[in-house]
């Protein structure tokens, strides 16, 4: 063999294209024998769970990797063997051809090929895999035949085994490619002609490549279902077989969640599964978000129940980009071992971020990818689209990742090139923020630091409509079944909550100081927890919109956008702040628009809008069994009646109280560090070792601008340092912590606070702090989800007993943890507990019943 | 401990200060007993549907102090700790307003135990309705007359002249004030309590010499009143505001605010603070500038004998309720420092009101024009009157106007017979 190919060189990794693996054996064995006897270390890669290559032998090591919990996963851990094992090491991998039955695509087995081989030649190892021949794609193959250094061809001819070389990198001789018959031991080259086309005719592989079908089950479980017509599929639905396919389609989808397999099951005919297959660009599933929406959809429309959602919802046209994409673009890029080592244990500040981005920014897809691409955009035209993250995990139950992923607006405007340039800069973006900080905490925080991520993309077309040179829709929002935002016990939480907006839904799920969406208590839509002026205070003042002209998006005045006031239906959403009362327009006139404001009291009063997702949050939430978090865009139709949008919809995380907490009564005056009267949380946190505190004083007026900014970054610093994770800690600070506005309050990210037991936001009147719950907004599921107990501080009124003379007189450890925080040490001060109060600790009980929370020093 | 309930008693209060102003009086015992309590009080208690069809009972009041001048008139608050003794001291601080400005009317004040925050606006205008119903027979534009106070407002007032025509059976649009402008509302009802204080800040300038026109001034508080005797005080005379702060901070510029940048800019961020071509000073300094004028537009207690002493303004204008304390009062007269007194100096609002029945009654309205300068002979009357006894009595101008007001009152009760 060595003769035939120049020897085997360190650094080549061997593919073996065969019919029947004990083929693999005959070559794999004497391979694995010589090794050894070179004093070579050998591992042996088992991942096929039907076949083993290597019988025991001792002297190679064996190492099982589980392929089911799926590409990323696997090749993650083949990664780390590799790393681990280091130079030289000789390998024999099972038959990648098994892959494929797990990931259920070839392009997943390409890219594993595509990722492994290169890092194996830079080790100096020889590895020998074996794929089984005919069964692939083209393309796959085609990529491993350009990755690898060496492919050979072994096969049947009769009794008689062959062994063809197709590849040899860096190699020649004469007699190289040609056919070399096995026998007893020896290879010899076909020469004559007639011999070669004999072979040719009756080998048992098939001369034309791209005929090969794939066994991949993506592409075979789909031939096998579309090649029924749509009649004879509903006909055979229910048999056994058909099931089985339909299962086995809807995991490849929608994935293998077991709630989520649940409600496919139910839910989605196959008709809904090969639909969703015509509009998948590339292969593999299209991610939570879009299953979500998907399946919210369909609960609604099935079984229509006291209300038909098929004429209130309005028509998805929706296209989805496979998971498989995102990994086939990480390995072409050479980004997927950058992925890796960000996901692994690094922490990643934004200024590295941005690097990463570009290097993103600088990658490519595929032709072919490219060619859907263009049908997708061709299909949309110059719609405005909305290029949205769909990952695996997100969406799932308990797994928000509420705005820890990207989701970006294009304008869709200009010639068909700058179209797509910001499609893809979106789409790159998008698979970008999988890497993203907070992103990445999130993931460790819950334990998903290393499971399979697969970023799926949903394009949706925006909702709304062309007024001016803006695109944007009239309503849009987020609605929750279980509503913990409750201003008076009249409102029943069990009948849900909506946060209403004018334009995109950004406004909604964002934390934006000074403008305020309508909170809408769907068991009592006319409350409302202001009066008088406050009204208008606690209002939406600017909305988001795509700008068609600039082509990107902005956040504009309200005032501005609608000045003509010719903006349909503004009578519905309008009011008139009149000499301290809001007054409702009697009637689609308007006649100016001094002194408006955003109530949507008509729209609440006058249409069907709130009785409409009062009836959908019930009927998802049924059907999902659980509390149920949903997005939505909505309009008036041409005969005034309401229509929804469901853009997306997940199980909610109620926050559970930790522990059963009763604030304690008799907790002595000198020990009492606060008081708070509201809270959503609840539990008892004990044994709290440290304290971070912002004075918001000191912030609001000495602190200059600049140096306010970088404090979110000194505030993740302490929440990432080794002895503040490893103990509790409590924030507290001015203001809107999470608010990109520093005169709002302290500009932390998620990843700033995550390791945080107890947030508290303090408001001071001299300072103008205002802490708000924000109920709905990304930054209130991040506290709900992880657990953060979340308390408002009013720390002049005198029922808070603060105790400010603790706060001021500890001594301040930060410099300590942080010797380069020098300067903010004026600002910030991180307290160690129990060296300021002789061992003793810090406690926080908060009970969401009796909305009432204490923060004491104790003992425990 | 008795002592400390009584002295946060807001209606133990108001009678503390009638006595002091008897004994100045030299009222008699059987006078005093009259002053010192309301003539009639109605506890109601009315049920009202709400939106998930379950009904709530709700407890008010309607309290008519002193009817000797004339109707009693007064604002209705709806709010959850509302109490009869609130409501009474109400009254009486209404009678003596209306006295003082010889209004041919009495003090009153009604309240509802509710909680706006916990009502839709369907519901509202149903507890509107009921508490009307159930008072109806004790108010008419003859008797009682209404208006808003504590959340609530022109609309509300709107669905309560509407229930009250429905009880009588005919429009009956005086029997309430303060109602919007397309229902009998008046015009220039919106700045009238700041425009009534400039009108005795001109008449106090003039007494102690001082040239508006060069004038400084700082304003403490900058919501509505504050807002719109900045505005006033600089179109009206030139004055130069110096200095403003609201609850989020203070600002200064000793050249001068430019008012409308300011108010622009206190509207955009709910905040007074980072303003365009201010710097950031103390809330407590501004207390103590160097000004001519000090406004008081904020809230009750901010001067007071620890910080009195250090005001160097020639003038103080309360255009806030009780914004001194009795202390601080002392001190401020000691340091002959002209205080114009709250009850003279926010009486604009009640002054307007009173305009608003006329036109009613008239079914003649007013242009804004009109309104101010009848406004303007109010006010400045009242204002000398107050001042005149001031001197006569070598009293403090807030001791005076109490004492222009009860004697008023007095009269009335004599001449009717009642004492």
């Amino acid at each position: 063999m060595d003769d035939i190919l120049g020897g085997l060189r360190l650094g080549d990794n061997v593919v073996w294209q065969v019919d029947g693996l004990h083929n693999y054996l005959k070559v794999a064995l004497p391979f694995v024998r010589q090794a050894l006897q070179d004093g070579r270390t050998v591992i042996y890669v088992r991942f096929d769970p039907h076949y083993c290559v290597l019988e025991p032998l001792s002297g190679y090591l064996t190492t099982e990797i589980d392929p089911r919990p799926g590409f990323d996963s696997f090749s993650s851990q083949v990664n780390k063997i590799i790393e681990e094992q280091g130079k030289g090491v000789f390998y024999v991998f099972d038959n990648l051809s098994a892959l494929v039955a797990d990931w259920a695509s070839d392009e997943l087995l390409a890219n594993f090929f595509q990722l492994t081989c290169p890092y194996l030649r830079e080790l100096d190892t020889v590895a020998y895999f074996a794929l089984t021949r005919g069964q692939h794609s083209h393309s796959a193959v085609a990529r491993i035949r350009d990755t690898t250094q060496v492919l050979i061809d072994l096969y049947h001819v009769g009794d008689r085994l062959y062994i063809h070389p197709l590849k040899v990198w860096d190699r020649y001789s004469s007699q190289m490619f040609l056919p070399h018959l096995f026998s007893n031991g020896v290879l010899a080259p076909v020469f004559v002609s007639g011999d070669a086309s004999a072979i040719s005719q009756t080998a048992s592989k098939s001369p034309l490549k791209v005929k090969a079908d794939s066994i991949a089950p993506w592409d075979s479980v789909y031939r096998k279902l579309a090649q029924y017509d749509e009649d004879e599929l509903r006909f055979l639905e229910s048999t056994p077989e058909i099931q089985a396919l339909k299962q086995e389609l809807s995991q490849m989808i929608i994935g293998i969640h077991p709630e989520l397999q649940r409600l496919a099951d139910k839910y989605l005919t196959i008709h809904d599964l090969l639909s969703i297959r015509n509009r998948l660009i590339g292969s593999g599933r299209i991610g939570g978000k879009a299953a979500g929406m998907l399946l919210a959809r369909r609960i609604l429309v099935n079984d229509p129940g006291e209300m038909d959602f098929s004429k209130v919802l309005e028509e998805h046209d929706s296209f989805f980009i496979g998971s498989d994409v995102f990994f086939t673009f990480l390995v072409n890029n050479d980004l997927f071992r950058l992925r890796l080592r960000l996901t692994k244990d690094s922490q990643i500040s934004p200024e590295e971020f941005d690097k990463v981005e570009e290097r993103f920014l600088a990658g490519s897809f595929p032709a072919e990818i490219m060619e859907q691409f263009k049908d997708l955009l061709d299909y949309f035209g110059q719609a405005p689209i909305i290029v949205r993250s769909s990952s695996l995990l997100e969406d799932g139950f308990g797994n928000s990742f509420a705005g820890k992923y990207r989701s970006e607006f294009c304008a869709n405007q200009g010639g068909p090139e700058e179209r797509m340039a910001s499609f893809l800069r979106a789409v790159k973006l998008v698979y970008a923020s999988a890497v993203n900080p907070d992103a990445l905490s999130y993931r460790r925080q819950r334990g998903l630091g290393e499971s399979d991520e697969q970023m799926a993309i949903l394009v949706q077309r925006v909702s709304g409509m062309r007024y001016k040179n803006y695109f944007f829709p009239p309503l849009a929002g987020v609605a929750f079944s279980h509503n913990l935002y409750r201003w008076t016990d009249r409102i029943d939480p069990n009948q849900g909550i909506i946060r209403l907006v004018f334009g995109l839904g950004t406004r909604a799920v964002n934390r934006l100081g000074g403008d305020y969406p309508r909170m809408i208590a769907v068991s009592h839509p006319h409350l409302r927890p202001e009066a008088g002026y406050k009204v208008a205070t606690y209002s939406q003042r600017k909305l988001d919109l795509l700008d068609l002209s600039e082509n990107h998006f902005a956040s504009l005045p309200v005032a501005k956008v609608i000045a003509d006031g010719d903006y349909p239906n503004l009578y519905l959403f309008l009011s008139f702040m009149e000499e301290g009362y809001v007054r409702d327009p009697c009637g689609p006139r308007i006649k100016g628009l001094e002194d408006f404001i955003l109530t949507f009291n008509n729209l609440i009063a006058r249409t069907d809008f709130v009785r409409i997702v009062r009836a959908l949050l019930a009927k998802l939430e049924a059907a999902y069994g659980y509390p149920i978090d949903t997005e939505f865009t909505a309009f008036m139709d041409s005969e005034g009646q309401v229509k929804i949008n469901l853009v997306q919809c997940r199980p909610m995380k109620l926050p559970g109280l930790i522990e059963a907490a009763e604030v304690p009564g008799d907790i002595s005056p000198d020990c009492i560090l606060f008081r708070a009267k509201r809270t959503i949380s609840g539990g008892t946190v004990p044994r709290i070792r440290y304290i971070l505190y912002i004075d918001p004083e000191s912030y609001a007026k000495k602190a200059p601008v600049k140096l306010k900014r970088e404090m979110g970054r000194i505030v993740g610093e302490i929440n990432r340092h080794p002895d503040i994770v490893r103990q509790q800690i409590m924030m507290m600070g001015p203001g809107r912590w999470g608010s990109s506005n520093v005169t709002l309050g302290v500009n932390t990210s998620y990843a700033d606070i995550n390791h945080a037991a107890v947030l508290v936001e303090i408001a001071r009147e001299e300072a103008g702090h205002i802490p708000d719950v924000s109920y709905g907004t990304h930054f209130f599921l991040d506290l709900v989800e992880s657990q953060i107990i979340y308390l408002p501080l009013y720390p002049d009124e005198p029922q808070a007993d603060f105790n400010q003379e603790f706060f001021r007189k500890s001594s301040n450890i930060l410099c300590i943890l942080l010797p380069e925080a020098q300067r903010f040490e004026e600002f910030i001060k991180v307290i160690d507990v129990p060296a300021v109060t002789a061992g003793k600790w810090v406690q926080v009980v908060a009970d969401p019943r009796q909305q009432k929370a204490l923060c004491f020093i104790s003992h425990k | 401990m008795a002592n400390q309930q009584n002295n946060n008693n807001p209606f133990h209060i108001a009678q503390q200060q009638i006595r002091a102003c008897a004994d100045i009086l030299g009222l008699d015992a059987g006078t005093r007993e009259v002053l010192l309590r309301p003539m009639r009080e109605f506890h109601v208690n009315f049920p009202v549907r709400m939106d998930d069809g379950t009904t709530k009972l709700f407890e008010g009041y309607r309290v008519q102090y002193n009817d000797a001048k004339g109707p009693t008139k007064g604002g209705i608050r709806f709010h959850p700790d509302e109490t009869i003794d609130t409501v009474r001291a109400l009254a009486a601080w209404m009678t003596w307003k209306c006295s003082l400005l010889d209004l041919p009317l009495g003090g009153g004040k009604g309240g509802v135990v509710c909680n706006p925050k916990e009502l839709s606006a369907p519901e509202l205008e149903r507890v509107s309705r009921a508490y009307i119903k159930a008072v109806g027979q004790f108010i008419s534009p003859t008797k009682d007359i209404p208006a808003p106070d504590v959340y609530t407002n022109p609309q509300i007032m709107a669905w309560m002249v509407d229930e009250y025509s429905g009880i009588v059976g005919n429009n009956q649009f005086g029997v309430i004030t303060g109602k919007p402008l397309a229902l009998g509302g008046s015009p220039g009802r919106a700045d009238a309590t700041a425009r009534g204080g400039m009108f005795t800040l001109r008449e106090a300038a003039w007494e102690i010499g001082l040239d508006l026109s060069k004038a400084t001034m700082a304003i403490q508080g900058y919501g509505n009143a504050g807002c719109y005797a900045a505005s006033l005080a600089e179109s009206m005379f030139g004055c130069k505001i110096v200095a403003v702060c609201d609850s989020k901070g203070a600002v200064g510029c000793k050249d001068g605010i430019c008012v409308p940048k300011l108010t622009e800019h206190k509207q955009a961020t709910k905040s007074v603070c980072n303003c365009e071509g201010t710097k950031d000073v103390s809330s407590q300094s501004l207390m103590e500038m160097d000004v001519d004028v000090l406004v008081l537009a904020a809230l009750e207690g901010v001067l007071t004998e620890r910080n009195a002493d250090k005001v160097k303004a020639k003038m103080v204008v309360e255009l806030a309720n009780g914004p001194t304390t009795p202390e601080a009062d002392e001190i401020l007269f000691r340091k002959g420092i002209h205080v114009i007194p709250d009850f003279l100096c926010n009486a604009g609002g009640v002054t307007v009101s009173y305009f608003e029945m006329v036109q009613n009654a008239y079914m003649y309205y007013w242009d804004e024009k009109e309104v101010r300068e009848k406004l303007d002979v109010k006010m400045t009357r009242a204002y000398h009157e107050v001042l005149e006894t001031s001197k006569k009595f070598k009293i403090n101008m807030r001791k005076a106007a109490y004492v222009v007001a009860v004697e008023r009152v007095v009269e009335a009760m004599k001449l009717r017979g009642w004492v």
